[in-house]
């Protein structure tokens, strides 16, 4: 892209845009620091009448925070790893290698994410609880090391873009398929491995569901599960749940900006692969 | 090429594994159900396709199937394009060097980090059709005031321009929230070879031909892949219709998605079997829309690596 | 290289962090070994979560034979778990719930009719000793399923200053109400309202039903009688309200409370002068009066009454809807289970119990006998609005949604159709919404009896 020069109006057009999107979110951290009876009488309001710094210390204190956290990251980083192997290479199989039925057999990957999981759920958890699963982190982690319809599809579009020749020049250097995956695919799609790092690592940081499903102990428990103790019928904390929200969105804004530094990588290298 | 023949597979077996392990059984189970009485506490008993006549029954009349059918396709239809749109757009623009980057980047990704239950809240106040700042912004335009939430109007459905009712305000979250996919794009931005721009640089290309003949071309097998997901996760959504409407897709049935009608029916009314035939029914109608979109994609996704 | 390394180093980091907090963490509440655990589930969450908690903490000190561990699972999420419990054949050992979904599982044999819990003669006991609307909660087919723990009574709370202003009293009848709805509301320049006197709801047309002196099913001959002459009539009443004000502004004045949903109290914020809601919002009042009295302001007073009838109408009546006890069938510590019902509900002797826990949670007692207690009745003299709440639970036309398979359907299916002729300027008849809504119920209603029961 135009890496010099950017239009004036470009740039405005752009800040627009991320004035609209940042609106809510602006507004959310702010809402986090009003006292609870301005959200009850006036949510409107921009400003908090009174900046109550509280709010997040009082969110922190009504649950065990530290072990939540502690359950969420390894759930994480185990769901992670998990997809990032498992994903890579089977979408390896699935993009640049030929082979009989292999599009069929695609087919059918795409098939899978067609039923809504509500009608799954209970035959899946039966099966999990077979496998000696249940009431484990692991019921979460171990189906990520058997690949992610979704990633896989993904990963599979990064790697069809990835010219041909490079594979076969490196098939006449004697490199097996292993060595192409590992030292060629790979190492050319960093930026795709990472966003599916970031997007798994985010789905398990947010993953209610599962956890509750699966596991029985709450101690166990991830801090998803925390957050959702704010959401009651009958009571009015609406500024601790804010608050609880920033800090959970925290995490993810770091994981972010290390993320898209892959990126810009991308932008700055892949010139020299040719 | 019979090595590489007998390799294939072996690259796929983690998922083939998971398949036969996790995935098979429960599609064959439900399936099964979907031909069966079944209220998840007493054993399902087969009754033929006596849900699937009650759907189609429900389809014909005009009952929940049908307005949920039509509230589902609305809303799809609208979130899908309208994201991808926006995304690439935005992906575009964020890989100008502008100061600040890190942060726009940030910025148009965190929606769709928030949790959907502080984000429901937020979007209630600002769409709240008296006091919100959507409405009152809208207003300095001319534009009258809606509903939103409560609205029982389709903004884009001609009796209606610009009256935004519940569907369009989840429509307006789901864009929100979808700079999830911008990732996608910066991501395949990041992977287009610099000496294509180069080349095209020499050819005296400008800006806006450089998007069309080298970005667009080389996104698009993304562009195809959020168009295909994005199309089975807005049939799919969930979690935010039920929240905005605790459940009862108000106003009047207006926001009642085919996720939701199918959630209340399997756990609510402990009606399994209908539930299922409902969840198979929708995973033909995604099947042959799937199937659409791939065929579709030879005329426009271009492909650099091997497709067959 | 160096920055996508770094993105790996940080997983890294998480990683060890988190193996190291772990070691550090992991001292899992024991269960003393002599003791036997009762597995809780329970739909509490947010601020009533710790009650909930200090309730559990508070049996576990009080004897040595069993050890609740509570798992809170708010929203729909309990239900989720459940059905996967027990197609898995592993449920918890007692459920506190509080939709109205006992019955859809005591007729799948999912639940143990509390006389297997418990003695015959506690049982019978257990029933006199429950204020009626508990006992109906209960109660599905003539056999006790459930214990409630807690009453959810409605009734009108009112703007007590905003009254005095106008010269007005609290409604008795409902044509009062009428008069202080049209004579308080208040609109701006625009003529869009600032303030309503009252605004029905219309997922409380089964308040309005009772209280016009309908009944919204007929046990005996098991008809769905949604459609009978009071409740079309109570309905009707409350679209009089669309009808003088118009659909758009009563749907953009009520998407304006529900913009914290179910959360936060719109009397507070002065948009109303009577609002119908239950006992919970009397801690809301509570904690905004004494907010007041902190900054120095004049404090705004707010009063509870009954729900005011029409002429013909039924007194001191409303909907009611309750939390629950059940042992699912399969449950491991049963004794257990009946011991910890008792200690929260009050029955068996713990009636000072039970006036704590519901004097700490703001819970209306399922039993006058909890009520009678001396301290609970010190409690109502602090609180005067509460009081009002407790006095109603006990009348006998304080109704809950029908005990019968298929009640969330049937609740829904009402609220839908209330909806429509609240929000919807188009829609059909009073009548024939109602009428249709009670073909569609009946017809749900008759599809459940098909499904054969599990023998016990």
């Amino acid at each position: 892209m135009s890496r010099r020069n950017v239009h004036p109006l470009a740039h405005l057009a752009l800040m627009t845009a991320t004035a609209l999107f940042a609106f809510p979110l602006v507004w959310m951290v702010l809402s986090s620091l009003k006292p609870a009876n301005q959200l009850t009488e006036d949510p409107y309001a921009f400003w908090p009448t009174r900046w109550q710094w509280s709010n997040y210390p009082q969110a922190l204190s009504s649950l065990p925070y530290l072990r939540y956290l502690r359950n969420s990251l390894i759930l994480c980083t185990g769901s992670v790893i998990g997809s990032v192997t498992s994903c890579a290479v089977v979408a390896y199989g699935f993009s640049r290698l030929r082979w009989r039925g292999r599009d069929a057999v695609f087919g059918v990957l795409i098939a899978t994410m067609l039923l809504p999981w509500h009608v799954t759920m209970i035959p899946r958890f039966l099966l999990l609880r077979e496998l000696g699963l249940y009431n484990s982190l692991a019921a979460l982690i171990v189906p990520t090391f058997l690949g992610d319809a979704f990633f896989i599809f993904l990963l599979r579009q990064f790697f069809l873009t990835i010219p041909d020749e490079l594979s076969e020049a490196a098939r006449l250097d004697g490199l097996g398929e292993w060595g192409i995956f590992t030292r060629i695919i790979v190492p050319l799609s960093k930026p795709a491995l990472a966003t599916v790092a970031l997007f798994q690592f985010i789905a398990s940081w947010n993953d209610f569901n599962g956890p509750l499903l699966y596991l029985s102990d709450p101690q166990k428990f991830p801090l998803a599960y925390g957050l959702e103790q704010f959401v009651s019928s009958y009571s009015d904390q609406t500024h601790l749940l804010l608050a609880a929200a920033v800090m959970f969105t925290l995490p993810m804004v770091v994981l972010f900006l290390l993320a898209q530094q892959t990126f810009l990588k991308g932008i700055a290298t892949t010139g020299i692969k040719g | 090429m019979f090595r590489r023949a007998t390799l294939g597979p072996l690259f796929i077996s983690p998922w083939l594994v998971g398949f036969v392990l996790l995935v098979a059984f429960p599609f064959a189970a439900s399936l099964y159900w979907s031909f069966c009485h079944y209220d998840l506490l007493s054993p399902p008993r087969f009754v033929g396709l006596e849900n699937y006549r009650r759907i189609a029954q429900e389809a014909v009349t005009g009952g929940r199937f049908g307005q949920a059918l039509w509230n589902t396709g609305y809303f799809a239809l609208l979130s899908v394009p309208l994201s991808i749109f926006l995304g690439v757009t935005l992906a575009v623009m964020l890989t100008w060097k502008i100061r600040g980057q890190a942060m726009y980047r940030s910025l148009f990704f965190l929606p769709s980090v928030v949790p959907v239950v502080a984000a429901s809240v937020l979007w209630m106040w600002l769409l709240d059709p008296r006091d919100g700042i959507v409405n009152e912004s809208l207003g300095w335009l001319g534009i009258s005031q809606s509903l939103w939430f409560k609205g029982a109007t389709e903004a884009v459905v001609p009796p209606g321009w610009f009256d935004f009712g519940s569907k369009d305000a989840l429509v307006l979250m789901a864009v929100w929230a979808s700079g999830n996919m911008m990732v996608i794009y910066l991501a395949a931005i990041g992977d287009i070879p610099t000496q294509l721009y180069e080349a095209a640089e020499l050819d005296g290309a400008g800006p806006l031909r450089r998007f069309l003949h080298v970005t667009l071309p080389m996104l698009s097998p993304v562009i195809f892949f959020n168009l295909v997901m994005g199309v089975i996760q807005s049939v799919q959504a969930f979690t935010q219709v039920y929240l905005v409407s605790e459940g009862t897709g108000e106003p009047a049935g207006w926001s009642l998605m085919l996720s939701l009608h199918l959630f209340l029916a399997a756990f609510q009314d402990l009606d399994m079997g209908y539930a299922s035939a409902m969840a198979w029914l929708l995973f033909v109608v995604l099947l042959g829309a799937t199937i659409f979109l791939f065929r579709t994609a030879r005329h426009w996704v271009h492909y650099q690596g091997i497709m067959r | 290289m160096t920055r996508h390394s770094a993105v790996f180093a940080f997983a890294l980091l998480l990683f060890l962090g988190g193996l190291l907090i772990w070691d550090r963490l992991d001292v899992r509440a024991q269960i003393p070994a002599e003791r036997r655990e009762v597995v809780f589930w329970h739909f509490w969450g947010g601020a009533d979560r710790a009650i909930v908690e200090e309730v559990v903490a508070r049996f576990n000190r009080s004897q040595d034979d069993h050890f609740v561990r509570a798992i809170a699972m708010p929203g729909n999420n309990l239900d989720l778990k459940l059905f996967l419990a027990i197609s898995g054949g592993a449920p918890p050992d007692l459920i506190n719930q509080d939709d109205p979904i006992m019955a859809d599982w005591a007729s799948r044999g999912a639940l143990l009719p509390l006389d297997e819990v418990a003695s015959q003669e506690d049982i019978s006991d257990l029933q006199h000793w429950l204020v009626p609307a508990a006992r109906q909660l209960g109660t599905y087919e003539g056999s006790m399923y459930a214990l409630c723990n807690g009453l959810d009574i409605r009734a009108l709370y009112y703007n007590k200053s905003v009254l005095d202003e106008y010269g007005l009293a609290p409604p008795t009848r409902l044509d009062e109400l009428d008069n202080i709805a049209f004579t308080t509301s208040t609109f701006d320049a625009d003529g869009n309202p600032q303030r309503f006197g009252y605004l029905p709801d219309p997922r409380r047309l089964w308040a309005w039903g009772t209280v016009f002196g309908g009944d919204f099913y007929d046990e005996p001959a098991q008809r769905v009688t949604a459609d009978s002459e009071p409740i079309v009539r109570g309905l009707q009443w409350m679209t009089s309200y669309r009808r003088r004000y118009g659909a758009d502004a009563v749907a953009a004045f009520r998407q304006g409370d529900q913009s914290l949903p179910g959360k936060s109290f719109p009397l507070l914020s002065g948009r109303y002068t009577t609002v119908m809601d239950g006992q919970w919002r009397v801690r809301d009042i509570v904690r905004s009066q004494a907010e007041q009295r902190q900054r120095g302001e004049p404090v705004t007073e707010f009063g509870v009454c009954p729900l005011p009838p029409p002429e013909g109408g039924q007194q001191r009546a409303g909907w009611v809807n309750g939390n629950f006890f059940v042992v699912p069938r399969g449950a491991q510590n049963q004794g257990g289970a009946w011991q910890f019902m008792k200690f929260w509900s009050g029955f068996g002797g713990f009636e000072d119990e039970a006036a704590q826990t519901c004097r700490a949670g703001g819970w209306i007692p399922v039993s006058t006998r909890v009520v009678n207690r001396p301290a609970f009745q010190a409690f109502l003299r602090e609180q005067p609005l509460f009081a009002q709440f407790v006095e109603l639970a006990a009348s006998p036309h304080q109704v809950p949604t029908p005990v019968v398979p298929g009640a969330p359907f049937f609740q829904r299916t009402i609220n839908e159709a209330a909806s429509k002729a609240m929000y919807v300027d188009a829609a059909p008849s009073v009548s024939t919404l109602l009428q249709e809504a009670t073909r569609t119920i009946q017809i749900q209603l008759d599809a459940q009896k098909e499904t054969p029961l599990v023998a016990p």
